[in-house]
């Protein structure tokens, strides 16, 4: 958890304030400091976490999340997180190994037309058991690690965007909580993957309150700083005036300066 | 032109409000849902976007009642069986009929938030056709849209921006506050009229229109001396000359200049000035009648 990140966007974990659709995205860069960020920042402050990892597996999050300071495996026994072991899974239900449960849950993977509507009850469902059996005044965040990997599994643009919009709607809206997403872009990759990427960040930019993009310094290389954040408040429906700025990152030492 | 919108009386105007990331155009809808409100017209609002507590927010408080949410907020798809209107009932009978059901006498405005959602899951020929019927049916005044830009492909923005009768662009100006829009409206006769504006809404949703402020230097001043940052101020040096200091400046003779002095120094010849002596030796060939022998001429 970066002390410094969280005085720039003015919260902490005994007072979450901002609760929406926070976007994370990354270009030439790795974002996902920002996923082992918020996911011990949410832990800390007590929310109820549902994370769907498709990146990595549990025990790497759980490694990371201990430096952080912040016991995962405790955290899971005690209900206060769900892990969707999506990584894992994935492969199993691609070898027609896995159980019947777990093979509903991702059948955008076989489905004719994928849609991640099992993926979205599930996640709603569990968040709101939650609600019942803990305190209610704990609030419910989604974490998704990352979105881009489902574009490769074969969903569309708009099936992933139809799920976004739903974890909007029914976390965000409903239960007063908050979703995190992180989105790759890379230039590297094949033209097509690319371009629906960089169109499926356009379209979640639309929806977001908080975008934090990663990109590496337009210099190159540097030893001293590993590239830089553009922070952007687009503001909920209320306060349109929106707000960027751009801080340079180290992550070792968890720093953000000004640039320049 | 902004502020004239919503004036025309023709029923069937379709206005297309196109917007993108950087900066939404949901605000500029939502003063004229106001607008529409305050002059007693029924607004329906098909709300794929945003819920409707955020959309209602700062609204006329005194004509709520003429204004009618379709959420298709929460559930716009069927998945959680929650809403009865979904992105699959949008034809123009769905929507004529969903008007029907809250039908007040006076004459009504459709607002889609946003066209965009719709595109995205229907075929945008059949868009374009319902939305064609929509307004030829008679059911709706004017129909207000929010698309937005940067998700679509040219063909599909080309083909919705031909059927409205009013396009308004809006992207963020230059100056703090003020955001830009391009509005090309297209008359029955034919005409086509465009303009530029520089415009600001504030909270309670009053607009406020610069025209071009770049044409005119005195507006563009203006501006600059209302945006709160005044880079004058805390100069650690002075940007202006005294009377004094002018004239000492004025006093001092660039080094480049040629000056008549410079030039009379130039020309005159000096005691310093060069001169060739030659003494000829026993050697050299001289020929007092060619003294250019020796040249290849």
């Amino acid at each position: 958890m970066f002390a410094e990140l969280n005085s720039i966007l003015n919260t902490s974990p005994d007072d979450v304030t901002q609760r929406g659709f926070i976007l994370l995205s990354d270009r030439k860069a790795d974002a996902s400091f920002l996923i082992h960020h918020y996911l011990s920042f949410y832990l800390k402050a007590g929310c109820r976490v549902c994370f769907v990892g498709l990146v990595q597996s549990f025990s790497h999050y759980s490694a990371v999340a201990q430096r952080l300071g912040v016991n995962l495996v405790q955290a899971r026994e005690k209900g206060q997180l769900v892990f969707v072991e999506a990584l894992k899974t994935s492969a199993a239900v691609m070898l027609n190994e896995s159980s019947d449960e777990a093979a509903q849950l991702f059948d955008y993977l076989r489905s004719p037309v994928p849609e991640l509507r099992a993926l979205f009850e599930f996640v709603s469902v569990s968040l709101r058991q939650r609600e019942a059996e803990a305190d209610s005044s704990s609030t419910p965040v989604l974490i998704v690690d990352d979105l881009s990997v489902l574009l490769s599994l074969g969903v569309s643009v708009g099936a992933v965007l139809d799920f976004t919009h739903y974890c909007q709607a029914s976390i965000c809206s409903r239960l007063q909580g908050s979703v995190v997403t992180l989105v790759r872009c890379d230039d590297e990759e094949n033209e097509d993957e690319d371009e629906s990427s960089s169109c499926l960040l356009q379209a979640l930019s639309h929806q977001c309150i908080l975008s934090l993009r990663v990109e590496g310094l337009q210099t190159g290389y540097c030893r001293d700083i590993h590239g830089q954040v553009e922070i952007w408040w687009r503001g909920s429906g209320e306060s349109v005036q929106s707000q960027r700025k751009i801080f340079h990152y180290k992550e070792e030492e968890n720093l953000f300066g000004v640039p320049g | 032109m902004l502020s004239e919108v919503l004036q025309g009386t023709e029923p069937g105007g379709f206005v297309i409000i196109r917007d993108t990331a950087c900066y939404s155009g949901r605000r500029l809808l939502k003063y004229y849902i106001n607008c529409a409100l305050k002059r007693g017209e029924a607004v329906h609002v098909l709300g794929f976007e945003v819920p409707e507590h955020e959309l209602c927010a700062k609204l006329d408080s005194s004509c709520l009642n003429l204004f009618h949410f379709h959420n298709a907020y929460t559930d716009p798809l069927g998945w959680t069986k929650q809403s009865s209107f979904t992105v699959q009932h949008f034809s123009a009978t769905g929507v004529t009929q969903l008007l029907q059901e809250t039908q007040h006498a006076k004459t009504s405005v459709l607002v889609i938030d946003s066209l965009s959602f719709i595109v995205r899951h229907h075929d945008p020929v059949v868009v374009c056709q319902e939305l064609q019927k929509l307004r030829k049916g008679g059911s709706v005044r004017m129909i207000f849209g929010l698309l937005h830009m940067d998700l679509h492909q040219q063909g599909v923005l080309g083909a919705l921006s031909h059927l409205a009768c009013t396009v308004i662009s809006v992207t963020p100006g230059n100056i703090a506050r003020y955001a830009v829009a391009n509005t090309s409206q297209r008359k029955k006769s034919g005409k086509v009229m465009q303009k530029e504006e520089f415009f600001t809404l504030t909270e309670d949703l009053t607009l406020s229109i610069e025209t071009k402020p770049n044409q005119s230097g005195k507006a563009q001043a203006d501006l600059h001396t209302e945006s709160e940052v005044d880079p004058m101020s805390n100069l650690t040096f002075n940007l202006r000359l005294s009377e004094v200091e002018r004239e000492a400046k004025e006093k001092v003779a660039l080094p480049f200049v040629f000056s008549e002095k410079k030039k009379s120094a130039l020309l005159s010849q000096g005691r310093g000035s060069g001169r060739i002596m030659y003494e000829p030796d026993a050697n050299d060939d001289f020929d007092e009648e060619d003294p250019d022998d020796d040249l290849d001429v």
